[in-house]
């Protein structure tokens, strides 16, 4: 029971971080492979306020939330001003260069080694102790996002973001603010990212840079790519079914050591697949 | 004296970026798809080179097969991958996309054979010194940069005096152009990739002689060749040489004062001061 819990709640862990994805590639059509390095600051932040006992969950998760909103606008401002491939270069960049930071500064981050320890988060005085009751917290958070990103798609802020993507020029040309617009889509992902972050770090109790290297990245827009991109529907199909399929690696026979290999191998060929096949994905639309 | 070692180092290791830089460029140029999965080739020749030398091989002989085989296996991605994504009209972003899953299954793949520790290569002249005054160099090193400036050399030959050369760049600066004046751009993308492919095997192999084989390490190489591409100029391949030696200096005398791990971060910081001051690169011709 409990190894499905845990299922359960990385799997909305990463409906989150899909959500953050989908909003930048899929819907504002800015190519990131960065949204592990925010997502890890997020996790740093909230492990390091509850490990310090500075501060108590709630206030740090908030913390965590708004840094990750300001770092992801300031990491996507470039891509306003430069165009797309050399944001690629940006984006490959902010990503090489926040697993250096995570693996190098020991003093912050636990280096390689990680921060092992994290306390349990607690809401209103009270330890969520148990899986059940982290599950019951990480579907909450997912609840309110997918709620969130559901309201914001059909506003009319969320019509001219698709529209921007179509014609930019013709948003523009319309009298349409198209900066403000990408501007507050990478605010909205940056908030998705640092809240899966948050709820990662106090759900494993542990972090270290592999979880938020660009290995992570590729997994996050492969579950944007298989589950479709720009749909709601898309961004929770796509966490759900990758992190089961690693599942269903283990019943085939492969050797433990090339088991990390062999996962992202697959995340691989399925980018490949279904940019070739499919690149609406499973429930999405034309990417 | 330091200094002066650290300038010799920094040379060698930037004309092997170079070519590294000049083989993306040319790509790029030509078919206008950041080709992520460069780095997965040139990750490749090495330990093609390492295999074929450990089965006893003459070292020269296995130079020359992993280039072959790397021309073989450019040709084969533009073939099977990027050619029907060209067919069915994919956007800039698909194309991005599956070539960075390419990028992750081949790899992987090398990680599952190879397993995803250092390998040495076997050669023990590769580590003998040579040594002028106080400088002091590996014969690798010393074969590194000549073969390096020699690559450089036939490159700006072949695309400046020969026919498949010239049709290169035509298609390059004009592909409708050179489509209706039937130069094949589909024809001259797949030499594009085969040629570009071969070269980079060169760095490829000889790099690693030096430092290693590591199934992830091509994408470092990879990110500072296309910075040093952007800096350049896109399309200049003087420019992408020259950037590339200037990159590896800096980050070589930046180890004077800075620890040599936040490397990515000095490159990263060229990266930005060209993006904010002069973000078409230096060695562009007006238009």
């Amino acid at each position: 029971m409990d190894f499905l819990f845990s299922y359960i709640a990385l799997a909305e862990i990463y409906v989150l971080l899909s959500l953050s994805t989908n909003l930048l590639v899929g819907i504002a059509g800015i190519f990131s492979v960065s949204q592990a390095a925010v997502f890890g600051v997020g996790a740093y932040i909230v492990a390091w306020f509850l490990m310090n006992n500075v501060l108590g969950f709630v206030p740090a998760f908030l913390i965590a939330a708004a840094g990750c909103v300001v770092l992801n606008i300031l990491l996507t401002l470039p891509a306003l001003r430069v165009s797309g491939d050399y944001f690629v270069v940006t984006s490959f960049g902010i990503q090489l260069l926040a697993t250096a930071v995570f693996t190098n500064w020991t003093t912050g981050t636990g280096g390689a080694n990680g921060l092992p320890g994290i306390p349990p988060p607690d809401l209103f005085g009270k330890a969520l102790e148990s899986t059940g009751q982290i599950v019951t917290l990480c579907s909450a958070a997912m609840v309110l996002s997918c709620v969130a990103f559901w309201l914001v798609m059909r506003a009319p802020f969320g019509r001219m973001l698709r529209a921007i993507r179509e014609d930019e020029l013709a948003v523009a040309a319309a009298g349409k603010n198209v900066l403000r617009a990408k501007v507050s889509a990478a605010a909205l992902a940056g908030a998705f990212a640092g809240i899966a972050g948050g709820l990662y770090a106090t759900f494993l109790s542990f972090v270290d840079p592999t979880s938020f290297d660009l290995d992570a990245s590729i997994l996050m827009l492969t579950m944007v790519v298989v589950g479709g991109a720009r749909t709601l529907t898309g961004s929770i199909i796509g966490p759900f079914l990758l992190l089961a399929l690693p599942q269903i690696l283990t019943l085939i026979e492969i050797p433990t050591t090339i088991a990390a290999a062999a996962r992202q191998l697959l995340y691989g060929v399925l980018l490949i697949a279904f940019m070739l096949f499919r690149p609406q994905g499973l429930a999405g639309e034309k990417l | 004296m330091l200094a002066v070692q650290l300038l010799v180092n920094g040379f060698v290791t930037g004309c092997a970026l170079g070519v590294v830089a000049i083989s993306f460029s040319l790509i790029y140029a030509t078919t206008k798809i950041f080709h992520v999965a460069h780095a997965g080739i040139y990750t490749l020749a090495g330990y093609l080179a390492w295999t074929f030398v450990s089965h006893g091989v003459p070292d020269i002989a296995a130079l020359l097969l992993a280039i072959a085989l790397g021309a073989l296996g450019g040709a084969a991605i533009q073939q099977f991958l990027y050619a029907p994504l060209e067919r069915r009209k994919a956007t800039h972003l698909v194309v991005l996309i599956a070539s960075l899953g390419l990028l992750a299954v081949m790899q992987n793949i090398i990680a599952a054979v190879y397993s995803a520790n250092i390998l040495q290569f076997p050669v023990p002249w590769g580590s003998r010194m040579v040594a002028a005054g106080s400088i002091r160099l590996t014969w690798t090193q010393l074969l590194t940069a000549v073969l390096s400036l020699a690559a450089y050399a036939g490159t700006m030959w072949f695309a400046h005096r020969t026919i498949l050369g010239k049709r290169i760049r035509a298609v390059a600066s004009n592909p409708f152009l050179a489509e209706i004046t039937r130069l094949q751009p589909q024809a001259v993308y797949i030499y594009v990739l085969a040629i570009a492919s071969a070269i980079v095997c060169l760095p490829g192999v000889l790099v690693p002689l030096d430092l290693g084989l590591q199934p992830y390490g091509g994408i470092t190489p990879l990110l500072t060749a296309t910075i040093a591409m952007i800096a350049g100029g896109v399309g200049s391949i003087s420019g992408a040489f020259a950037l590339s030696v200037l990159i590896a200096e800096l980050q070589n005398l930046s180890l004077l004062v800075i620890p040599g791990e936040w490397s990515i971060g000095i490159t990263f910081f060229i990266f930005v001061i060209f993006m904010l001051f002069r973000p078409t690169g230096l060695f562009t011709k007006a238009r």
